[in-house]
């Protein structure tokens, strides 16, 4: 979602002004400014956005909220480890002696970048592969929907532990195809059945009889119509995907040491949690944050362009 | 033989061990209402292997067999072997050794104790057809390397010419060259007997024998085993027990694969006596416990080690020595292992005889030091280091680390390894190049059991020189310790042995391990011994 989709002013300006409290937008509107213009004046959207735009500026610009260094081993000093909340170190210091604060602040990048980048993927795959499948029909989509079944019957968790086995090193980067691997599927299978619903529409058939080639049809007047549902999923999952890499590298296949990592943190934190509790709470909460801020994104998003809701 | 992976659990799957506690738990509470004679309960791991002595070269089954066999000489506060089961164990020139035995010892089903049982079970240990885990112990003694032949050849005898039965409480053990330590090594769990019922028709141990071992300690089997059902081991006194017996009767060992788990236990009164408490207890157990903590020396070591062999990057002994100063070992003790471990200043525990404080002048933190001899002696610019997840390692190893980065200025890749005996194969094939974590527990107290099985060049196919390292000077000199006449003259060897290890630093020493307990209220004078064995003739029971 960005702000380019559409001109913030012109619901208002043309505005017919006949319910007051809630405005509508003027009908000559597109999907996209409509909801746009439903996004913004809803505080479940305005709130995630900007607790999203927090993390993703702590992904980009770490240094700008810490000047400690946490890949610098000569920031840790084993002879001050678990300590509280000071000054120095705002959350305290972990079980190596290292400053809590520094590791979460950089903790971000790692998350948001396998978070986005597996949503990348499996929306490009599965989209394209779902869009194929349900406008060409027929042998294809015979195909490629057994395969989803295939994936769909293998547990997530599982699976990606397996996947990780194989590689026998945790990365940014393996981590993203293990959960990408898993997940397309869904994406597959909501953009499958968009498009079939749209291939029946009245505008498709127009197009069709004058003479429109299968990939104009496809991207011009297909995809615009069915995308929507898709963002709607990949918003969601953004932040099941982030939970999930957290999840792999708690159980020591995801990430691993000297890479930064929430799930890794927890892993460490826990067996001193009596004793030491904030190595352990503040990455708990930062991962729940962002979860929940794509989450309550995905919402707002679903609810703004799903018309039905409405 | 007892390279030791750290937790002296073994490490389960972390689901198996809930489960394993919730089945404890039930089991426990329903024999804390019933009057009579409860037993004292003790922590154990699931022993690695059904109960043969010679097969037993691990922490859990040991502690098992203690109970239920007595040895033929036990060890007393100066970490000098007195006999027990033996009434005498003599040699004029450390290569011929006469044992008689104390009469009144019988099997637990009644048949007496004879030299012949001793004889056997060497025999059948010493034997590689019947791949025991402990047959090196036995290869000083002349005659083992008919049995030992190599794999795929066949054995053409099934006793070694060393060993003899004089008469019936009497037998000669005759060693390939002297060895003045050899009554020191008869304590070990490996040189117990074996009664005429072990052996079936086919010779061999019969599995219903390691189920319920029959041995002549002051404890008996009260049902077979079954490994891997069984939450507990249940055993009674053997009162016909000639020796001095344990004041209660009945000791059950309660099998935990996880050591957080058993001090739960223990802290709700579903168990007695725990050994082996974990650095993330500690802290509680102090509180917690008060008196009834245990906290007392052991005899492991731990060490970083290089693998000399096959990789020239740690060729240079100043790199090596560089790379130990840069590690801050006491931090690590107290930080990491909350006092658990005591940072190590020479190869020998500090509990054995033979140990010289500060010795070890490299293992003394100096940052400065280090950095300016790494770089002068261009030391390689990243390192790796391997480490086995089963056990409690990554914290320190991750210490460790991150001094080296510090303080050298390099990169460190550390590696974890699944299980212990991961990095060991991978040694063995010569496929991993890293530094590697490594730990040692002693078999027998004596200097000589940190020396010969760990760095000795035989030791690189027999025993445990991981490292590969040989030196002619070192072996000589162990040479001439084994065939000194008297303890004494031997430690002088052993120890300039010692030094030679300190100058060459084929591993680092890191922390020499301390053993760190808890026993409930039910119980009283509980002590561990140099072995890591609760001596269960001092425990009683309170109240």
């Amino acid at each position: 979602m960005s702000d380019t989709l559409a001109p913030a002013e012109r619901p208002q300006n043309g505005g017919v002004g006949g319910h007051p409290g809630a405005s509508r937008p003027p009908k000559a509107a597109s999907l996209w400014s409509d909801a746009w213009y439903d996004l913004r004046r809803r505080p479940l959207f305005v709130g995630s956005a900007v607790l999203i735009g927090v993390l993703v500026a702590m992904a980009v610009f770490p240094s700008l909220f810490t000047s400690v260094n946490p890949f610098d081993a000569a920031t840790c000093d084993l002879a001050q480890a678990r300590q509280g909340m000071s000054a120095a170190h705002r959350f305290g210091t972990d079980n190596l002696g290292c400053d809590v604060y520094s590791r979460v602040v950089y903790g971000a990048r790692n998350s948001l970048v396998i978070g986005l980048s597996t949503t990348v993927v499996t929306a490009l795959l599965g989209g394209l592969l779902g869009l194929l499948a349900g406008f060409r029909g027929g042998a294809l989509d015979t195909l490629l929907s057994r395969i989803t079944e295939i994936f769909f019957a293998i547990p997530s968790i599982l699976g990606a532990l397996l996947i990780l086995a194989i590689f026998r090193t945790g990365n940014v980067w393996t981590v993203m195809l293990a959960l990408a691997v898993l997940a397309w599927p869904l994406t597959y299978r909501i953009m499958r059945a968009a498009v079939i619903t749209a291939k029946g529409q009245d505008y498709v058939l127009a197009a069709r009889a004058l003479g429109a080639s299968a990939p104009r049809i496809m991207f011009r007047h297909i995809l615009p119509n069915a995308v929507a549902s898709v963002i709607v999923v990949a918003t969601i999952n953004l932040g099941t995907f982030i939970a999930a890499e957290a999840g792999l590298s708690f159980l020591g296949v995801g990430l691993r040491s000297p890479d930064i990592s929430w799930g890794l943190m927890i892993s460490d934190a826990r067996e001193r949690f009596l004793e030491a509790p904030w190595p352990l709470l503040f990455p708990a909460l930062f991962l729940s944050l962002t979860v929940l801020a794509f989450i309550m994104l995905g919402d707002a998003v679903r609810d703004a362009l799903d018309p039905k809701l409405r | 033989m007892r390279v030791t992976k750290g937790a002296r659990l073994t490490a389960g799957a972390a689901l198996l061990a809930l489960a394993l506690a919730a089945c404890g738990n039930s089991a426990s509470s329903g024999g804390g209402t019933a009057s009579g004679d409860l037993p004292v309960r003790m922590e154990l791991g699931e022993p690695q292997k059904l109960f043969h002595p010679g097969d037993t070269t691990e922490s859990e089954g040991a502690e098992v067999l203690a109970a239920v066999f007595a040895p033929l000489v036990g060890y007393d506060e100066n970490k000098q072997a007195v006999d027990e089961v033996a009434e005498s164990i003599e040699s004029k020139d450390n290569r011929v050794w006469t044992v008689s035995l104390k009469p009144g010892y019988t099997w637990h089903d009644g048949a007496k104790l004879t030299a012949q049982n001793y004889v056997d079970a060497w025999n059948y240990a010493a034997n590689q057809d019947n791949a025991q885990s402990a047959n090196g112990f036995f290869s000083r003694i002349d005659g083992w390397a008919d049995l030992n032949p190599g794999e795929g050849k066949t054995v053409s005898t099934k006793e070694m010419k060393g060993l003899k039965v004089v008469d019936e409480s009497t037998f000669r053990v005759t060693l390939s060259k002297p060895f003045s330590q050899f009554k020191t090594m008869l304590g070990y769990t490996a040189f117990y007997p074996l009664p005429k019922v072990a052996f079936g028709a086919d010779g061999r141990i019969t599995e219903e024998y390691a189920r319920k071992p029959i041995g002549q300690g002051y404890f008996q089997f009260d049902k077979p085993f079954n490994k891997g059902t069984d939450q507990s081991i249940d055993l009674t006194r053997y009162d016909r027990f000639p020796g001095k017996k344990p004041k209660f009767t009945k000791l059950q060992f309660k099998l935990y694969t996880s050591s957080e788990t058993a001090f739960n236990d223990l802290a709700a009164g579903n168990l007695d006596i725990h050994d082996s408490l974990p650095p993330s207890a500690i802290a509680r157990a102090k509180s917690e416990f008060g008196e009834r903590y245990l906290d007392q020396a052991d005899a492991g070591v731990a060490y970083i080690g290089f693998p000399m062999q096959y990789n020239k990057t740690y060729a240079n002994v100043k790199v090596r020595e560089a790379i130990s100063m840069a590690i801050d070992r006491e931090t690590i003790a107290d930080k990491v292992f909350s006092g658990t471990r005591a940072p190590a200043d020479d190869f020998i525990n500090p509990l054995l005889d033979g140990y010289r404080a500060g010795a070890c002048a490299v293992c003394v933190y100096d940052p400065l030091k280090a950095g300016e001899q790494y770089t002068a002696n261009n030391g390689p610019k990243t390192l790796e280091l391997g480490y086995n997840s089963d056990g409690p390692h990554k914290e320190w190893i991750e210490a460790v680390a991150n001094s080296l980065r510090a303080n050298l200025g390099v990169e460190v890749k550390v590696k974890p390894f699944e299980k212990f005996a991961g990095i060991l194969d991978e040694l063995d094939e010569k496929t991993y190049g890293g530094m590697f974590r490594m730990g040692w527990a002693i078999d027998y107290p004596s200097a000589e059991n940190y020396l010969t099985p760990l760095f000795s060049t035989i030791a690189i196919k027999t025993g445990s020189n991981y490292a590969g390292w040989s030196n002619q000077e070192f072996d000589a000199l162990l040479a001439k310790g084994d065939s000194a006449r008297t303890q004494e003259e031997g430690l002088k060897f052993y120890q300039q042995a010692d030094d030679i290890l300190i100058r060459e630093m084929p591993y680092i020493p890191v922390y020499f391990y301390r053993t760190n307990g808890a026993f409930s209220q039910n119980v009283k004078g509980v002590k561990i011994d140099l072995l890591n064995q609760i001596k269960w003739t001092e425990v009683e029971k309170a109240g």
